[in-house]
């Protein structure tokens, strides 16, 4: 959209533009949004770092869920198909979105793996973007919530670390609280620190291993 | 590293203007990066000049202004700078969702896009063919 024109004496021209340069994105995002609503199915976008348990929550979610309603996977992942094999094995539909070099699942990635599965009998999406913790946070995808999984094995400042990755969030998974005593790492001051950036942000503490919290992750999803 | 994608964005749309203008030479492409962007200026300058080689727009300065953020109340109806967390052990002050007023959380209402402001440049000599709006 070209705006005005201003001509210096020497011919050099100035001129406005106002291009957004994740307007593209955010205009894909929508789009994904508003084909998931078409068929009632909800996407729920979960970040977090390499190893803070991002497949391992899925999976148990999936487990819990997929007798009630349709449940699909995406797994964002840069190499391996490791995570993706892991849900395969729930007989649940799953599709693999390698970013290769991309440190980031963009709205045009997950637009195409919405049309490679079928909507129709589909509730619930979980889409595992990479264990990146500041690109992801750019780009929308179309989800109605955005979830972060935290580990108490990522140390005591991991939230104050990188603050932007909670500001557009839904809901935090504090994960691995079993092991958060032989971590040294305090639960409470971790909630504290997202409730520093984001007062009315939702944390549920889980042990995705021995199924703590899981009930009342389950509900906040089923909320959204 | 989503500098390069964002320079990769930048790169296209400013050559996409070169080639419908009459432009002789880009001197300065002007950004406005929202302070609650993730976009990191020095990075995203590497990335610029590293991609605009061999380009039509080689040489050309990226001049980046920041845009302060804005946030809104729903609670208050304040609006404005956010309330910052000064004691995170962090190297600068990170902004927060906290109302500096009631404590309520708060919605950002600008600095967290990233766009093109403008092109600054000379047109070929013979040509004076810049569209109007």
């Amino acid at each position: 959209m070209i705006q005005t024109i201003e001509a210096s004496p020497d011919e050099i021209y100035d001129i406005e533009l106002e291009h957004s340069l994740l307007e593209a994105n955010a205009q894909l995002a929508k789009e994904n949004r508003a084909l998931l609503d078409r068929h009632g199915v909800t996407a729920i976008d979960v970040m977090g770092a390499i190893g803070s348990g991002k497949t391992t929550l899925i999976s148990r979610l999936v487990e819990r869920l997929k007798d009630r309603f349709g449940v699909a996977v995406f797994n964002g992942d840069a190499t391996t198909s490791t995570d993706a094999d892991l849900i395969a094995n729930q007989s649940v539909p799953v599709v693999q979105i390698a970013t290769v070099n991309g440190c980031h699942l963009d709205a045009n990635l997950v637009g195409k793996a919405l049309r490679k599965i079928s909507l129709e009998q589909l509730r619930l999406v979980f889409i595992e973007n990479i264990g990146n913790l500041i690109c992801p946070a750019e780009f929308p995808l179309g989800s109605k919530a955005r979830v972060v999984v935290v580990s108490v094995t990522e140390g005591p400042y991991m939230v104050r670390k990188h603050p932007h990755m909670f500001l557009g969030a839904q809901l935090v998974v504090i994960n691995k609280i079993d092991l958060a005593e032989a971590m040294g790492v305090s639960v409470a001051e971790l909630t504290k620190d997202v409730h520093k950036l984001k007062p009315d942000l939702r944390v549920i503490p889980t042990s995705c291993k021995a199924g703590d919290g899981l009930d009342e992750v389950t509900a906040a999803l089923l909320a959204v | 590293m989503h500098e390069l994608s964002v320079a990769s964005a930048v790169v296209e749309k400013v050559l996409e203007f070169v080639s419908a203008h009459s432009v002789k030479k880009v001197l300065a492409v002007r950004l406005a990066v929202g302070e609650l962007s993730h976009i990191e200026a020095d990075q995203l300058r590497f990335c610029y000049v590293a991609i605009t080689e061999q380009t039509p727009i080689q040489g050309s300065a990226l001049e980046i202004e920041t845009v302060e953020a804005v946030v809104q109340c729903e609670r208050c109806r304040y609006r404005g700078r956010p309330k910052y967390w000064d004691d995170a052990l962090a190297v600068g002050p990170i902004p927060t969702m906290q109302c500096p007023n009631c404590g309520a959380a708060v919605e950002i209402a600008e600095g967290n896009d990233c766009a093109i402001k403008s092109i600054r440049f000379s047109v070929a000599d013979d040509g004076l063919a810049i569209p109007a709006a």
